[in-house]
C-alpha cells in the first residue's frame, strides 16, 4: 500500500506530463499558425493557413481540456491553487481561446473577413501568451500556505522571468507553426515559411539559452537538485542535445527538406519538456508541494487509470488516422 | 453597490452567465448529431440524393454551433479552478475524475471524427463517413452523459462522505450512478433531441411558408415530426420523474418550485399553485391562482401526499433557496413549453394522418407552420430554465447539503472577478450576435441542391489514396456558393 501511494501519483505525473506535452506540440503548431497569420498579407494565404487546421484545430485543444480534467481528478489541490494564482493568465487564454476558436467558422461566413482575421491571429497570440506566463509562473513558484492554498496577490504572476518564458514560449510556437506549414504547404508560402523557422530556430535557442542560463541562477531549490548526482549528467546532457537538435533543424532548413524540419522541431519540444518535467518532478505547485500531497486518494486514480488511462492508445490511434485521413499538402487549390 | 465588491456573488454571476451561454450551442450539436446520424443512414438505405443534401445542409448549423460551443466550453472547466478552487480541492476525487472521464471519453471522440464527418466526404468512403458521424453524436451525447452525471452528483452526493473538508469516495459507481443520475441524463439527453427536432422543424417550416424548396424540407419536418411523436411525451413523463425525485431528495428545491411556504402533512391534501407572486420577506404568496387539492395529483397521482410536503418556512432563510420567484415561474415556463410542443406534436401528427403535410399541400398549413416557426427557440429557453430550477433552487448548496456555496468560492479580489465577469459579458454579446447574423444568413441562402453526390460504389479503399478536391478558404464545394 505504501508503494502504491507514491507509484500512483507517479503514474499520473507522467500520463498528465505525456498530455500536456502532447497539447504543446500539436496545439502549439496550431497556435503558432494563427500567430503567424497576423503577418500574411493576403486574403487566400491566411485562407490557406487556416484551411490547414480546420479539421484539427479543436482535437488538438482537446488535450488541453483532458490534460486540466486529468489534472483536477489526480491532483485536486494542484488544480484549485494553480489555476486560483493564475486568474488572469488563464482568462487571457480562455479568451484567446474564444476568439481563435469561433473564428474559423465565422470567418469562412463573413464578407468582411477583417475582424475574425485578427480574432483568429491576435486571439492565438494571447492565448500563448497566457500560457508562457501560467508556465513561467508555476516553474518560478506559486506562493502558498502549509495546506498548498494560494496566499499571492493578483499579479504575482508578471515577472520578468515568466516574461521570458511566455516569450520563448511563443517563438517555439512560432518555430513549430512555420515547419508544420513548410510540411503542408508550397511554392511561396513554403518559402516564407522557411525564413520564418530559421529567425525564431534562433530567437528561441536564444530563449532557451537564458532560461538554461538564470533557472540555476535564480531558483535556490531547483539549484540543488541540479547538481545533485546523478541529475548533473542528465542536466548537462539536455543542453548539449538541444543545441545539437537546432543544429540538425537549420540544417534541414537551409537544405530545403520538407519534413525534417518539423519532426527535429518536435524533438526539440520533446527534449525541453522532460528537461522541464525533471526539474518540476516531484513537485506540483513548486516549490513546496509535492504530488503526493497534492494527489487524490489512491482508489480516485485507480478508477481513472481504468476511465482514461486505458483510452489513451484508443485516443492516440483515431487522432493519428485523422491525420492520414487529411494529409498531402494544402495548396492555392488543393490538397495534393 | 454591494454587489460588485462581494467576489462570491460576482463569481456566481460569471459562472451562470458563462453556463447559460454555453449550454446553447451543445443542445443543438448533440441533438442534431442523432439527425445527422438518422439522414446519412436514409440516404446509404435508400441512395435518395435528397438524404445526402440535408446531411450537408445541417452540417452547416452543426459547424456553426460547434466552434462556438467548444469555445465557450472551455472557460466552464477553467472557472471551477479559478473561481471554485475551495470547491475543486474539496470534491476533486470524484467530480474532479468525472470531468476527466468528460474530455477523454466525449470530446475527443467527437473532436477526432467531426474533420471527417464535415470535411471528409471526398476523402473516406461512405461506410467510414458513416461510422464517423454515428461517432460524432456518439461523443456529444457522451459529454451529456457525463457532464450529467457530475452535476447529479451535486445534487444528490452519494458513494463517500465528507472526512476532513474532502469527499472520500468509497464507492466510485454509487456515486456515478447517485439517485438523481440515470433520470437526468434522459432528461438532458431528450431535452437535446427535443430543442433540435423543433429547430429543424422550425426551419423547415419556414422554407415551407416560403415556397422554396417544399418537397425537400417537407422530409426534414416529417423526419423531425415523425421523432418527436415519440420524444415530447418521453420527455414530459422523464420531467415528472425528474419532480418526484427532487420532492423525495430535495425537499428545500420543491418548495420553491411550487412556492409553498407552509408544510403540508403526508395523508393531507394541497392546493396547487398555478400562477402566484411570492414574497419572500413576508414569506407568503402576495397573490395567487390555485388549483385545489392539485398538488397531490401532480406529484402522485392522487389526492393525499403520501410524503409530507415541506414548506419554504420549515427551513431558516439562510438555508433554503432564495429567489423563489425565479425558481417558480423557471419551473413554469419550462413545464408550459414541454405541453406546448408535445400539443403541436399531436395537432401536426393529426393533419399528417389525415394527408395535409404531403409535398404539394403542405405550404397551406398556414398556422401549423407558423406555430413550427414559433416553437423552434422554445426548447432552449425550456433548457435553460430547467437549469435555473435545478441550480438556483439547489442553493445555497453547492453539493447539496455538505458544501455551502459561499464556502465552495475562491477568496479573489473582486475587481478580478468583476473585469473577467465584464469581458464575459461582452464577448459573448458579440458572439450572439454574430452567430444569429450568421445563422440567418445561411437559412437565407437555403440548400445547395447542385452539390455533386458522393459515390455509393464500395470499391474504394477505406483511406482513399489519390488526391482530392480541398479547396483551401473555402468548404469543399457548398461554400462557393
Amino acid at each position: 500500500m505504501e508503494t502504491l501511494k507514491y507509484f500512483l501519483p507517479q503514474v499520473w505525473f507522467v500520463i498528465l506530463g505525456l498530455f500536456l506535452l502532447l497539447y504543446v506540440m500539436l496545439d502549439g503548431f496550431d497556435l503558432g499558425v494563427g500567430i503567424l497569420s497576423l503577418t500574411s498579407s493576403n486574403e487566400e494565404r491566411r485562407g490557406i493557413l487556416m484551411t490547414s487546421l480546420s479539421n484539427i484545430w479543436d482535437a488538438n485543444e482537446t488535450w488541453l481540456v483532458l490534460m486540466a480534467g486529468g489534472l483536477f481528478g489526480a491532483f485536486p489541490l494542484a488544480y484549485s491553487t494553480i489555476l486560483n494564482a493564475l486568474y488572469i493568465p488563464i482568462f487571457m487564454m480562455v479568451f484567446g481561446f474564444i476568439f481563435r476558436g469561433v473564428a474559423f467558422e465565422f470567418r469562412e461566413q463573413a464578407k468582411q473577413k477583417i475582424f475574425w482575421n485578427l480574432a483568429f491571429g491576435a486571439g492565438s497570440f494571447v492565448a500563448a501568451l497566457g500560457q508562457g506566463f501560467a508556465l513561467g509562473s508555476v516553474l518560478k513558484g506559486i506562493a502558498v500556505d502549509e495546506a498548498g492554498h494560494f496566499i499571492g496577490t493578483t499579479f504575482d504572476w508578471l515577472s520578468w522571468q515568466s516574461a521570458l518564458a511566455a516569450l520563448t514560449l511563443i517563438q517555439g510556437y512560432v518555430l513549430i507553426g512555420s515547419t508544420y506549414l513548410i510540411w503542408k504547404t508550397t511554392e511561396e508560402l513554403q518559402d516564407e515559411h522557411y525564413r520564418t523557422a530559421k529567425i525564431a530556430a534562433w530567437t528561441t535557442l536564444i530563449g532557451a539559452i537564458l532560461i538554461t542560463i538564470t533557472t540555476p541562477i535564480f531558483y535556490e531549490n531547483t539549484r540543488s537538485r541540479l547538481f545533485e548526482q546523478p541529475f548533473i549528467y542528465i542536466f548537462a546532457a539536455i543542453p548539449l542535445l538541444g543545441v545539437f537538435l537546432i543544429r540538425q533543424l537549420l540544417i534541414s532548413l537551409n537544405r530545403r527538406q520538407e519534413r525534417a524540419p518539423f519532426i527535429w522541431t518536435i524533438l526539440l519540444f520533446v527534449l525541453s519538456f522532460l528537461g522541464l518535467g525533471l526539474i518540476v518532478f516531484p513537485y506540483i505547485i513548486p516549490p513546496k508541494i509535492t504530488i503526493y500531497e497534492a494527489s487524490a486518494d489512491p482508489s480516485s486514480l485507480v478508477i481513472m487509470i481504468i476511465f482514461i488511462g486505458f483510452l489513451i492508445p484508443v485516443m492516440l490511434f483515431y487522432n493519428l488516422y485523422q491525420y492520414i485521413v487529411f494529409r498531402g499538402k494544402v495548396t492555392g487549390g488543393h490538397y495534393e | 453597490m454591494e454587489f460588485f465588491s462581494d467576489s462570491v456573488a460576482l463569481s456566481r454571476m460569471q459562472f451562470a452567465l458563462t453556463a447559460i451561454f454555453h449550454i446553447l450551442w451543445p443542445v443543438l450539436t448533440t441533438g442534431m448529431g442523432i439527425y445527422l446520424v438518422i439522414v446519412e443512414g436514409l440516404w446509404l438505405k435508400t441512395r435518395n440524393p435528397d438524404y445526402y443534401l440535408h446531411a450537408r445542409f445541417w452540417s452547416k448549423f452543426y459547424v456553426l454551433n460547434f466552434g462556438i460551443g467548444v469555445a465557450t466550453g472551455i472557460p466552464m472547466e477553467f472557472q471551477f479552478g479559478t473561481n471554485w478552487a475551495p470547491f475543486s480541492e474539496a470534491v476533486g476525487n470524484f467530480f474532479g475524475s468525472v470531468i476527466g472521464f468528460e474530455a477523454s471519453w466525449a470530446f475527443m471522440l467527437e473532436a477526432a471524427f467531426l474533420g471527417i464527418m464535415l470535411f471528409g466526404w471526398e476523402r473516406v468512403n461512405p461506410a467510414i463517413h458513416y461510422l464517423s458521424t454515428i461517432l460524432v453524436a456518439v461523443g456529444a451525447n457522451l459529454s451529456t452523459l457525463w457532464i450529467l452525471t457530475a452535476n447529479s452528483w451535486m445534487q444528490t452526493p452519494a458513494g463517500g462522505e465528507m472526512v476532513n473538508g474532502k469527499f472520500v469516495v468509497y464507492d466510485y459507481f454509487q456515486a456515478m450512478f447517485n439517485p438523481f443520475m440515470v433520470n437526468s441524463v434522459l432528461h438532458m439527453f431528450f431535452a437535446t433531441l427535443e430543442t433540435s427536432l423543433f429547430v429543424i422543424g422550425g426551419i423547415s417550416a419556414w422554407y415551407i411558408l416560403q415556397q422554396r424548396h417544399q418537397a425537400f424540407f417537407s422530409k426534414s419536418l416529417k423526419i423531425a415530426l415523425a421523432a418527436a411523436i415519440a420524444v415530447a411525451p418521453l420527455q414530459i413523463y422523464l420531467g415528472h420523474l425528474s419532480a418526484e425525485q427532487v420532492y423525495h431528495y430535495q425537499p428545500s428545491k420543491l418548495a420553491a418550485m411550487e412556492a409553498q411556504w407552509k408544510t403540508t402533512p403526508a395523508g393531507k391534501a394541497a392546493d396547487w399553485s398555478l400562477l402566484a407572486i411570492p414574497n419572500e420577506k413576508a414569506q407568503k404568496n402576495e397573490w395567487e391562482i390555485t388549483i385545489p387539492n392539485g398538488l397531490g395529483y401532480i406529484l402522485e397521482f392522487k389526492k393525499e401526499l403520501s410524503e409530507p410536503v415541506l414548506g419554504l418556512k420549515e427551513w431558516k432563510p439562510e438555508d433554503r433557496p432564495r429567489l423563489v420567484g425565479l425558481i417558480y415561474y423557471s419551473f413554469r415556463i419550462m413545464s408550459g413549453i414541454g405541453f406546448f410542443l408535445a400539443g403541436l406534436m399531436l395537432v401536426s401528427t393529426l393533419q399528417w394522418l389525415r394527408g395535409k403535410l404531403a409535398a404539394e399541400n403542405i405550404s397551406q398549413q398556414r398556422w401549423l407552420m407558423l406555430a413550427w416557426i414559433f416553437a423552434a427557440p422554445l426548447g432552449y429557453i425550456a433548457v435553460e430554465s430547467g437549469w435555473i430550477v435545478r441550480c438556483v433552487g439547489r442553493q445555497p448548496w453547492t453539493l447539496y447539503g455538505q458544501i455551502r456555496t459561499v464556502d465552495a468560492a475562491s477568496h479573489l479580489p473582486a475587481s478580478n472577478v468583476l473585469v473577467s465577469l465584464t469581458g464575459f459579458a461582452t464577448v459573448y454579446s458579440i458572439l450572439f450576435i454574430a452567430v444569429l447574423f450568421f445563422g440567418s444568413r445561411i437559412i437565407r441562402n437555403g440548400p445547395n441542391l447542385d452539390l455533386p453526390i458522393p459515390s455509393l460504389e464500395p470499391a474504394k479503399p477505406a483511406v482513399d489514396t489519390t488526391p482530392a478536391e480541398f479547396v483551401p478558404n473555402e468548404r469543399p464545394v457548398e461554400a462557393q456558393e
